[in-house]
């Protein structure tokens, strides 16, 4: 009787602890992570606006390091956000906006600086958007 | 007689050129499915929708990527993306509509206008229509644009684990604030 006890103890005092774990999970930090696939911005938007379809088959929530020059940096409310120049016509680039709880070495940058970023590829809308990104240094 | 069928050539493609469209890729839409019974918030924004508004015709076209909306918990995000709005299969959210008492509205002028949008709504690859209502506050050349309306969640084949729906309601509230600039 003792010893069924302990083992309810155990498994609701394990149970408690994962539940504990998944609620606190931590958001999505690719400062370690290793990229899934490197590409330069020109190259992504170009491949995105020829087949949506195949390239999120390619791209969609994989970690992808991204190159490119910077065309604009903008603070919206305190979420940065950064433009790379990929040549389009329309002026569509990559947008890489800054991870909201990974470490930052810095988060301003300088139009016309080639940069790299790592991020989660959310797809394309106009322009092609890469979330929780790190810059790669 | 070729010279005149050019000229009106001409004139049509300058009329379309000329057609104002106002744009931005920075619209807020914030998202919340917190239930009335809910202790903690279900809640999540995004600050990269894309709006198309045509000021001569009154067509408006929104796409907000659904990967791109941030939510306070990672799991509820996770959540989100796999097992309500499934965005690796449907990454896209988009709505293509009009608005409908244009009459009523002047983008040319500086003022604050109330503005009815019908349309259709396509999530999780359902197309429904709709019908919001906004404000538009046109100022210095730019349009701010705000608006709520309710998204039934089921209606677009979104099922609410019984498990769950204490916290997490049916009838969805969107909103939006986006500030629409001239588009070059």
């Amino acid at each position: 009787m003792k010893k069924m006890l302990v083992v309810l103890l155990v498994v609701v005092a394990a149970g408690a602890g994962v539940a504990y774990y998944l609620w606190n999970k931590p958001h999505v930090n690719l400062t370690n992570a290793k990229s899934d696939i490197a590409v330069d911005a020109a190259t992504l938007l170009e491949e995105y606006q020829r087949d949506e379809a195949a390239s999120n088959e390619k791209y969609f929530d994989k970690v992808i390091a991204v190159k490119g020059n910077v065309t604009e940096v903008m603070n919206d409310e305190g979420t940065v956000k950064v433009s790379l120049e990929t040549g389009d016509a329309n002026g569509f680039v990559v947008r890489c906006e800054l991870s909201a709880t990974a470490p930052h070495t810095r988060t301003e940058f300088a139009v016309g600086e080639t940069v790299q970023f790592k991020g989660t590829c959310s797809g394309l809308n106009f322009d092609v958007q890469l979330d929780n990104c790190v810059e790669v240094r | 007689m070729k010279k005149i069928v050019l000229l009106f050539v001409v004139l049509a493609a300058t009329t379309t050129l000329s057609a104002q469209n106002y744009f931005t890729r920075d619209g807020k839409v914030k998202l919340d499915a917190t239930s009335s019974t809910s202790p903690e918030k279900i809640e999540a924004l995004t600050k990269t929708a894309s709006c198309v508004l045509d000021a001569s015709t009154g067509k408006i076209q929104w796409a907000v990527l659904l990967k791109s909306f941030k939510f306070e918990q990672a799991l509820m995000e996770e959540h989100f993306n796999e097992n309500y709005v499934e965005s690796n299969k449907f990454p896209k959210a988009t709505f293509a509509g009009q608005i409908t008492n244009l009459n009523e509205v002047n983008l040319a002028k500086d003022g604050t206008y109330n503005a009815v949008v019908s349309g259709k709504m396509t999530l999780h690859g359902v197309t429904k229509d709709i019908t919001a209502n906004g404000a538009l506050n046109v100022s210095g050349g730019k349009i701010r644009v705000n608006a709520g309306f309710s998204l039934i969640l089921p209606d677009y084949g979104i099922t609410i684990p019984s498990l769950v729906s204490d916290k997490v309601t049916r009838d969805a509230r969107i909103l939006i604030d986006a500030t629409l600039e001239p588009m070059k």
